[in-house]
């Protein structure tokens, strides 16, 4: 593999690192299987786009993303505790009318950001590569977000939304409005997970309709991967390990395309991903029957 | 102060399943009491917590805790009133978070919650002497996740998170049933100091007559969603297992035939 494609690599792997922390919120600190994130990372890219090429400021057009994010996943939420549609159904739910939202967002099913002033933009003044620019702006941006979501999480508040998803009738009990704490995490992992879009949009330099598929999984491989290679019960580990899954799973399906001998073509990829969490999910019960109690 | 008015409960109303659990139950708890409620299976003493936890709601009927009327209240409404514990000592312990966050979690209970850090020195110092009183020397393991502790060992926590905070009602729900007899006589003894100390008006839920007796001013049976009899003060002074039994078969005309409760 070409430095270059590492460096690609590298940089898909950090920004799917906030997608990352966002599946995390929901799948392993609410216990929600959120699908919503399929629409929500197209959404934050189209948001951001349609500002961006409107000739609003790159930052605000993130910001709004975010924004649009949160609203996705609080619909989620809502549907889910107001409504008392099954979960998973619910983001499902989210996720299909997502498509044409988005679709009408754009107006159009793509929108190219190639000579538009993206948040990026600025970095391309410097003497060095964009290839190593972009990948640590942005990982600086990560490692501000982890550090942001750990001090969440073990605030009052944040305890009180642990307490939510494992035992909610604990938390309840304990005076935990349950449902405000699973509208609040879905729409924090949502406006996550749109900030991923908005950036892929801008440093990839396009925003497409149809980019959203398969996030939920490349989110979970991250997850998964990443806290069955890093176990640990604490916030800070498990985050981390995630960010650490999100790199390491781009790294491994850039090490397999680019591979000539494995003979796998890009259309491979979702296979390879499925394949890859299939592992990550099968691989920790291994090591444990092995292991007798 | 607990005061129920006429509660009924009536599960899957109107359905082939429909189960009338609580049948008009009049009740007047004063402050500081601590009563112990006694029954076979289906009797009706859970669904009875339930309605003081606000979990289950009372139709017809009036819930007033501490002179406040909860009835309509949901759980987490009426948390600041109500400590509780629970059967299962998995259920009352968050599993994931370690036994320093657990305890935050309850010292804010009926609070409401900021965004500032769950905890600092001044409040781990508070819990390890709490947990100091225990004497199992969890007060050297606030970072341990929860988790690894013992179901005897998690529920007496469970008991000291319910005593941090203020509160108006303890409800102790068979709070021993599930541990193994040496730690569920020391969880009892536990809680019948915290209760005296901290002059907790309290209502424990078990399955033993035995218990029922032994703690607690003022003994409670239920049958079939029914207030059976109602012994306290001189009149429960001296009682044994087999008066209590007459008690019940003068009340209901019938001898007790739940197993379960002639052998506990």
């Amino acid at each position: 593999m070409s430095l270059i494609a590492f460096l690609g690599a590298l940089e898909l792997g950090l920004i799917f690192g906030f997608v990352a922390l966002g599946v995390y919120l929901s799948f392993r600190v609410l216990d929600f299987p959120d699908l919503t994130v399929d629409g929500s990372f197209p959404l934050g890219a189209a948001v951001a786009a349609v500002w961006i090429v409107g000739g609003g400021s790159p930052w605000l057009g993130t910001g709004l993303a975010m924004i649009a994010g949160a609203m996705a996943g609080m619909v989620t939420a809502w549907m889910a505790v107001k409504l008392k549609i099954l979960n998973l159904l619910a983001s499902i739910l989210s996720m299909i009318a997502l498509y044409s939202i988005n679709l009408r967002i754009m107006g159009r099913p793509n929108i190219a950001l190639l000579s538009e002033p993206t948040i990026f933009v600025p970095l391309e003044s410097l003497p060095v590569s964009r290839y190593v620019a972009f990948p640590a702006a942005i990982a600086v941006g990560l490692l501000l977000v982890t550090f942001l979501l750990n001090r969440f999480l073990n605030s009052e508040t944040g305890l009180a939304m642990r307490a939510t998803g494992e035992t909610p009738r604990m938390a309840s009990g304990n005076g935990i409005n349950t449902s405000v704490m699973v509208l609040v995490g879905m729409a924090l992992s949502n406006a996550l997970v749109a900030l991923g879009g908005a950036l892929f949009a801008q440093s990839q330099g396009s925003a497409d309709v149809t980019m959203g598929v398969g996030t939920i999984v490349v989110g979970l491989a991250a997850v998964i991967g990443g806290q069955s290679l890093i176990p640990g019960r604490s916030i800070l580990v498990a985050t981390l390990a995630c960010l650490f899954g999100s790199i390491l799973y781009r790294l491994m399906v850039a090490v397999a395309l680019n591979a000539d001998f494995i003979g796998l073509k890009a259309q491979d990829l979702n296979l390879v991903t499925a394949l890859l969490v299939g592992l990550a999910l099968v691989l920790p019960k291994l090591r444990l029957r092995r292991r007798p109690a | 102060m607990i005061e129920l008015d006429n509660i009924h409960v009536t599960f899957n109303p109107g359905t082939p399943l429909e189960n009338h659990v609580l049948r008009g139950i009049n009740l007047r708890i004063d402050n500081g009491e601590f009563a112990t409620v006694i029954g076979g299976n289906g009797a009706g003493k859970s669904t009875l917590l339930n309605v003081l936890a606000g979990e289950v709601c009372a139709q017809p009927g009036r819930v007033l805790i501490g002179e406040r009327d909860v009835t309509r209240l949901p759980a987490f409404k009426r948390a600041d009133l109500v400590a509780r514990v629970y059967q299962d000592p998995l259920a009352g312990t968050c599993g994931s978070l370690t036994l320093e966050e657990n305890m935050a979690l309850a010292c804010a209970r009926g609070r409401r919650r900021g965004l500032g850090s769950a905890l600092d020195s001044a409040l781990r110092g508070r819990l390890q002497d709490n947990l100091a009183r225990l004497g199992l020397g969890l007060e050297n393991r606030l970072n341990d996740s929860i988790g690894l502790l013992s179901g005897g060992q998690r529920q007496a926590v469970s008991l000291l998170m319910a005593a941090l905070q203020p509160m108006e009602i303890l409800l102790l729900d068979e709070h021993t049933a599930a541990l193994d007899p040496r730690i569920a006589s020391f969880v009892l003894t536990l809680s019948a100091d915290i209760i005296r100390e901290q002059r907790l008006t309290a209502l424990m839920v078990t399955h033993s007559m035995r218990q029922a007796l032994d703690v607690g001013d003022r003994t409670i049976m239920m049958d079939q969603g029914e207030i059976a009899f109602d012994v306290r003060g001189e009149q429960r002074q001296g009682l044994d297992v087999a008066d209590l039994l007459k008690l019940f078969e003068r009340a209901r005309g019938q001898e007790v035939d739940d197993d379960s409760l002639l052998l506990g």
